[in-house]
């Protein structure tokens, strides 16, 4: 390889990796967001994903409503069944059993059903485009070439983030998340609705990866099995520190550049595996990830 | 009057001789299940409902509706068909299952069914050891077919190893292509378009620059820009549907200009296809491989369509009918009458087996002739390219296939 095709690669692997990176974060943000508050791994974050660029889809593509009402639709709808599932599903699991495998498998249930819905639809039958919202036109970022519409991916997906960060940090729902996911029991002795706060959890992190999907969905093309992307979200998510949000967000960016540097520098095959690997280094070298802080025993 | 005895005598005797050979070789076709002096059984299994039904809904009705032609005609020898039909799902587990309530329960004498590859692939086993023809709808069931059975009969639309193989021939002979980028999945699919490529490249002497990626790649930047890098005089596809259009999509974004050429396997719907790479623009210098004689509806396979629309008005009266791949059931159901036809009154399993492996004829149909031997299972390996810019579609002139053979 000469050194212009190894600039070239170099630049081009950084700029797709930040934009397919970007998504990445914003799914493990979700995931993040929901362990650190209820320590259950959503395992139906791909899913919710999934459904929500379905949702969309119909409603933009095949019921023609404008963008103003499709868009605000999906987010609305995909905050009250994450919310509903909390309070319906997970909430009476928790009183019945209080073993968190219950809980895990009861977020496996919701990723089953959801899929089964969409298959059930007959528009999972076929890979289907998403109408991108902006121009697919190539502008140059040094050598690398991206299009106007991975520059709103990245974008978009660096203000949603900063508006998590910013709602945690400075608004009394944001802290009251807080202190549920670092001490529940005196979050509700101080005067926290349990409750409510994983409703809004779940609602949020749902909205989070509605926002993901209708930013990704063009680019990648819709099928039923595209929920599959969250293998890379829980990659990030452990990379970054499972319990750190901005540990999510750089481990999404360390996932997507990683992804690209392999398949430009190594081998195309390879590019699957490549996030398996970021993880196992990350196990053997440094097992709390990124940000997670140092281990700590816990007495109860 | 003596001779009048003797000749009498004789006559009997050869009469005696003959009715007992008639009942013996009766008992003989009585012990074949699925068999009786009026009717032969044959059992059909494909994709009847499910995501996968566009596979081989319409394909089992073409091989029907030929079936019911033959029927008209007065049958095989006097014998009609007689069809059971069973949803597989294009899943292995109800395959499988399909098949052996084929063979046990109705005791069918041959098996005609198999649209998707892997889920077809699963039933192998049983049958060569249940010792039934399968003769196979359009899966092209490359791994039931290599190393060759006794049994198992099937890529009526093509083997996996000729899609890639007849790339190459394209490529080359159609654009003088001497270097080529080549991009496939990294499973058992890719590996065996690209052995086929490989032995037609040699043959051509082309050079191939292979990226392989898996069938559920998000982001095709890495594989386009190395392929793009190798300076290729044309860029051939050979994945699924969604991978395909993601490399197209993206050529179109990073402007490569020089022809791009999809496998059969990358696409059912080419509306669907120009919609999904973000319209005619990314087609401009784009090319579709197909493995019928024609255009779909052509002139030379128009009678396909007519028979569907006579032997199903109402099917055909639906937007989604007849599905893409419906003329692939015909060469199936042809291969079947004619093997019944050639093994005689008295057909046996292994009389058909021998019959089919004799099988070189041209349907009509597909883009070459239906070939078997002695240790080729594999019915097709010619195609036809099309030019397709997003609208229009252009027959491009002549037949591509693949010179790989099978050495095992």
């Amino acid at each position: 390889m000469d050194f212009d095709l190894f600039l070239l690669f170099l630049q081009q692997g950084i700029v797709s990796g930040l934009v397919v990176g970007s998504v990445y974060a914003l799914l493990a943000l979700s995931i993040v967001m929901i362990f650190k508050t209820s320590e259950v791994p959503n395992f139906a974050a791909g899913e919710v994903f999934m459904a929500a660029g379905y949702c969309a889809l119909f409603l933009l593509v095949f019921q023609h409503m404008p963008l103003w009402v499709a868009i605000p639709v999906t987010l609305v709808a995909s905050f009250i069944v994450a919310a509903l599932f909390r309070r319906g599903v997970l909430k009476q699991v928790a009183k019945a059993s209080g073993s968190p495998v219950n809980l895990v498998i009861a977020t496996l249930g919701l990723s089953y059903v959801l899929k089964g819905l969409v298959r059930r639809t007959g528009f999972g039958d076929t890979p289907r485009s998403f109408p991108a919202l902006i121009s697919t036109d190539s502008i140059m970022i040094g050598q690398a070439s991206i299009t106007k519409l991975d520059l709103s991916i990245f974008i978009t997906a660096i203000l949603v983030m900063a508006a998590v960060f910013w709602m945690f940090a400075y608004t009394k729902v944001g802290r009251a998340m807080r202190a549920v996911g670092m001490n529940p029991k005196a979050a509700q002795l101080m005067g926290v609705d349990l409750e409510r706060i994983h409703m809004l959890v779940w609602g949020l992190a749902a909205v989070i990866s509605a926002i993901a999907a209708l930013l990704i969905s063009p680019k990648i093309l819709m099928t039923a099995e595209m929920g599959s992307i969250v293998t890379m979200a829980f990659a990030a998510a452990i990379v970054g520190g499972f319990m750190s949000l901005p540990g999510a967000v750089v481990g999404g960016f360390v996932i997507g550049i990683t992804e690209n540097f392999v398949g430009l520098f190594i081998s195309s095959r390879a590019i699957v595996v490549a996030p398996f690997v970021a993880i196992m280094l990350v196990l053997i070298l440094r097992p709390q990830g990124l940000f997670g802080g140092k281990f700590a025993i816990k007495k109860v | 009057m003596t001779m009048t005895r003797r000749t009498l005598a004789r006559a009997g005797l050869t009469t005696l001789a003959s009715l007992g050979f008639a009942a013996f070789a009766a008992s003989a076709s009585a012990q074949e299940p699925g068999l009786t002096p009026t009717s032969i059984k044959i059992g059909m299994f494909a994709p009847l409902s499910g995501a996968n039904m566009a596979y081989g809904f319409d394909v089992a009705n073409a091989a029907k509706m030929y079936f019911d032609k033959i029927n008209k005609e007065g049958g095989i020898h006097g014998r009609k068909i007689e069809v059971v039909l069973e949803d597989d799902r294009c899943n292995a587990n109800d395959l499988v299952a399909a098949v052996k309530k084929l063979v046990e329960q109705d005791q069918v004498f041959l098996l005609n069914g198999g649209s998707c590859s892997a889920a077809v692939v699963a039933a192998k086993e049983y049958v060569v050891r249940s010792k039934v023809p399968l003769v196979m709808l359009n899966a092209s069931g490359d791994g039931a077919l290599y190393p060759p059975t006794d049994y198992i009969f099937g890529a009526f639309s093509i083997s996996q190893y000729a899609v890639g193989g007849a790339m190459v021939d394209f490529a080359a002979k159609a654009f003088g292509a001497k270097k080529l980028a080549y991009i496939n999945h990294d499973d058992a699919y890719g590996a065996w378009n690209l052995e086929g490529s490989k032995a037609d490249a040699e043959t051509l002497k082309v050079d191939l620059a292979v990226e392989s990626v898996s069938p559920t790649i998000n982001d095709v930047t890495a594989p386009f820009l190395k392929l793009r890098a190798s300076n290729p005089d044309a860029l051939l596809i050979v994945t699924y549907a969604r991978p395909a259009a993601l490399l197209i999509k993206k050529a179109a974004e990073m402007g490569f200009n020089k022809p791009i050429i999809l496998s059969v396997t990358g696409t059912a719907n080419l509306s669907q296809l120009t919609a999904n790479v973000g319209g005619e623009a990314a087609l401009k210098n784009f090319y579709v491989q197909d493995v019928l004689a024609d255009l779909p509806g052509g002139p030379k396979i128009k009678w396909v369509y007519d028979m569907y629309k006579a032997s199903y008005p109402d099917l055909a009266a639906k937007p989604d009918h007849p599905q893409s791949y419906m003329p692939y059931g015909i060469p199936s159901a042809m291969s079947i009458v004619k093997a019944l036809q050639a093994a005689g009154p008295n057909p046996t399993r292994e009389k058909v087996i021998e019959e089919m492996k004799k099988l070189n004829f041209d349907s009509g149909v597909m883009a070459g002739p239906v070939v078997f031997g002695p240790n080729e299972r594999a019915a097709n390996k010619a195609t036809i390219f099309i030019k397709f810019d997003g609208k229009n579609q252009t027959l491009m002139p002549g037949v591509f296939t693949s010179r790989w053979k099978y050495k095992g």
